[in-house]
């Protein structure tokens, strides 16, 4: 079943490797995340930080090319860290790693920033691919984070400006999503490429960011009311 | 043990209650079982049997009057005839130990009331409301009482009634004389003339022209309901009742926190399990897949180190399940309907087959308890691995709906269905999940036919606080209560094993 990870998977390997930063507490596990994602011919690990502090300090010296981050960090969370490091680093992607997925934690990493999110558990080939589908737009979205995003989009009808709100194909793919349809089946029925619905699972990520955001300034502005 | 004393006292206290009330609904107070007093020998007129016009010092128009006297009859007599005059110029309403007997509004007219059979022996209050509409005013009375042993009390309208004043409240039953209650005025003896209209003096001539007789009065049948000691002791039930309802209150309340503290100590049970032991097989499947990487890719332990990894995995996911299982803040059909669908679509995404999810917006965020949930969780996931074994389907589809009082959870495929008669014996997947919908008051049905796919409707009874309790005590009995849960645990594990696998 698994492809073999040391064969170089033709159009990564002609590139220069993609350059990934990790952050993880546990000392054994980060450890092992390093050596697992340099054994693949077309990651490298250019940083592995310990804490979210740690990692606020060293990556945007470092400009990796994506964040692998884990949810629960002592003291400042990978949520909160994510956020921060947003601020700085606004087009690098950011992923979360999380032990179970429990849907409030990546929900709220998501719309602290992040790009997406793998279970720990995954099997190396899977992360491998998860991490180039998150390269190329949105990381793909369960059924049920749909549904909460499409709610959270539902919620507030504040949407001062136009471009905070779903388009329709968004809210499309999005239910489509909730409904349990894949990437690829999306794609299909909406007839674009699979892409497509990558670029719109990226742009509703965005959206999503950018809400939270001026929703936490109009929260402050308001005099932190709610 | 502290309350059964307590409703014991209380009983003891209704029952004391009740017992005065018993003794003072005789009659009792100072009585006197001397012969007449001379106050108590009234003159009465022989002819016309009543006393003088008696009033308040002051007499003036609209004017409303209370007189008030009390008597006793000597205890061990008993009353053979008694007869009560009256009348007032210009209106009355007459009592007896507080019981209104009648009212008249003519004075010209003496009415006269039989109370031979309300009348016994012990203290009595007569009262008067009386009322003046102009000029002169006056009460004429007279009670005649015969008593058994041949004695005669006579009671007449004199200076020994007491003028209450108008805002006394309770004035026509009280037995005691107050110290500002004035003893009534004599404005005019009676004394009737035959040729009254010629007389000079006039305020003084009055006299009624006739006798009128109502018919005799008869005692009061008082029921019981009405009866002091049967308000008593209804009341003291009443109050036995309350605190009853504050004990169960209050046991209920520990119950409740108790519950809280299940609750808490599930969460606690699921986050260690998840920390200590799910994390745990993550990192060895981790080290794993590194030590994988490392060894030669001809290397004869790759497969095998391979197999520990996804054993490692399965494990980990299946610890998922537990944890949610037994995660208190996963009690909601919400947090079902979340995990039936993750399930559903991480099982169907190895195979050819498309998961189609149809999941009620408006599921509620109420408790769903354990048992149930869990029982659910197997069985609908018993309906997925079939239809992905058997069905050659290619669509799936799993719906969760919530109607009136029952969640309805379908597991629906469009593969080429089954005879139902003849499946059985093969498939005892079936009578497995039937089995697990009967134990909580389920319903499963299968509807198939062959070359029509496959539809099992799972119907689980439901309400906003169904059997929140029985998911306690079922939790709470421990080991002895398990017994269930541990039977429906054990398919759990093979089960993620093989979604693992496919």
């Amino acid at each position: 079943m698994t492809p073999p990870l040391s064969a170089p998977s033709g159009k990564a390997a002609a590139k220069s490797p993609l350059r990934v930063a990790l952050v993880e507490d546990q000392r054994d596990t980060r450890e092992s995340w390093r050596r697992l994602i340099s054994s693949f011919p077309d990651f490298t690990c250019v940083c592995a930080c310990a804490t979210a502090e740690e990692a606020l300090q060293t990556l945007p010296g470092t400009k990796p090319d994506v964040i692998l981050m884990d949810i629960f960090l002592p003291r400042m969370s990978g949520i909160e860290c994510t956020s921060r490091l947003k601020a700085v680093l606004p087009k690098t992607p950011i992923v979360m790693l999380t032990a179970s997925d429990e849907d409030e934690m990546v929900f709220l990493a998501l719309k602290s920033g992040a790009n997406g999110y793998l279970l720990k558990r995954t099997k190396p080939a899977e992360m491998r691919a998860a991490l180039l589908e998150v390269m190329s737009g949105g990381a793909p979205m369960t059924s049920e984070i749909a549904r909460q995003v499409i709610e959270s989009f539902h919620a507030k009808v504040t949407g001062r400006s136009e471009s905070l709100s779903l388009t329709a194909r968004e809210e499309e793919t999005l239910v489509m999503l909730t409904k349990g349809y894949s990437n690829k089946e999306i794609a299909d029925r909406q007839s674009v490429s699979i892409e497509t619905v990558r670029t719109h699972l990226k742009n509703i990520y965005e959206k999503m960011h950018v809400r939270s955001r001026t929703e936490a300034v109009a929260n402050y502005m308001s005099g932190g009311k709610e | 043990m502290k309350w059964p004393a307590v409703y014991f006292m209380i009983g003891l206290l209704g029952l004391a209650c009740s017992l005065c009330a018993l003794a003072q609904s005789e009659p009792s107070g100072p009585v006197t079982n001397q012969p007449f007093s001379q106050d108590l020998a009234g003159k009465l007129n022989p002819t016309w049997g009543v006393g003088s016009w008696i009033w308040a010092a002051e007499t003036h128009d609209k004017q409303t009057v209370h007189l008030w006297r009390s008597f006793a009859i000597p205890q061990g007599t008993t009353v053979a005839k008694a007869n009560l005059r009256i009348t007032v110029d210009n209106a009355y309403k007459l009592f007896l130990d507080g019981r209104e007997l009648g009212m008249g509004s003519d004075w010209r007219s003496l009415t006269e009331y039989d109370i031979s059979q309300i009348l016994d022996s012990g203290r009595h209050v007569l009262a008067v409301d009386a009322f003046n509409d102009n000029r002169e005013a006056g009460l004429l009375f007279g009670l005649r009482i015969e008593l058994t042993d041949g004695r005669v009390m006579t009671i007449s309208s004199d200076s020994n009634w007491r003028i209450v004043p108008n805002d006394e409240l309770g004035w026509q039953r009280r037995q005691e004389a107050l110290e500002n209650w004035v003893r009534a005025t004599v404005v005019s003896e009676f004394l009737p003339r035959p040729n009254a209209k010629y007389a000079k003096e006039k305020e003084f001539d009055r006299k009624p022209t006739m006798i009128v007789k109502v018919p005799v009065l008869r005692p009061v049948a008082v029921k019981f309901w009405q009866r002091g000691w049967f308000q008593i002791s209804l009341l003291s039930v009443a109050v036995a009742a309350v605190l009853t309802s504050f004990q169960l209150l209050a046991r209920l309340a520990v119950q409740s926190k108790a519950q809280a503290l299940l609750n808490r100590e599930r969460a606690r049970i699921a986050r260690d399990i998840h920390d200590e032991v799910g994390a745990r097989l993550t990192e060895l499947a981790l080290e794993g897949e590194v030590m994988q990487t490392e060894l030669s890719a001809e290397s004869d332990l790759r497969p095998q180190l391979n197999a520990l990894c996804e054993k490692a995995r399965a494990m980990s996911g299946a610890m998922d399940e537990v944890v949610w299982a037994v995660n208190s803040q996963r009690d909601t059909l919400r947090d079902f309907a979340t995990y039936a669908c993750k399930y559903a679509r991480r099982f169907v995404a190895a195979t050819p087959i498309r998961c189609r999810l149809d999941v009620a917006d408006n599921l509620p965020d109420a408790v769903f308890e354990l048992p149930v949930r869990r029982s659910l969780l197997l069985a609908v996931k018993e309906a997925i691995n079939n239809a992905v074994k058997y069905s050659a389907a290619d669509r799936l589809f799993l719906r969760i709906h919530v109607q009136g009082r029952v969640v309805l959870v379908v597991v629906e495929d469009n593969g080429k269905g089954f005879d139902l008669a003849q499946a059985d014996p093969l498939r005892n997947g079936l009578n497995n999940m039937k089995q697990r919908m009967r134990e909580f008051g389920g319903r499963c049905r299968i509807l198939t036919k062959p070359g029509a796919g496959c539809r099992v409707e799972f119907e689980v009874p439901w309400s906003k606080t169904s059997r929140r309790p029985a998911a306690t005590s079922s939790l709470a009995e421990g080991p002895a209560g398990s017994g269930n849960g541990s039977a429906g645990d054990s398919p759990a594990l093979p089960e993620v094993k093989e979604a693992a696998n496919s």
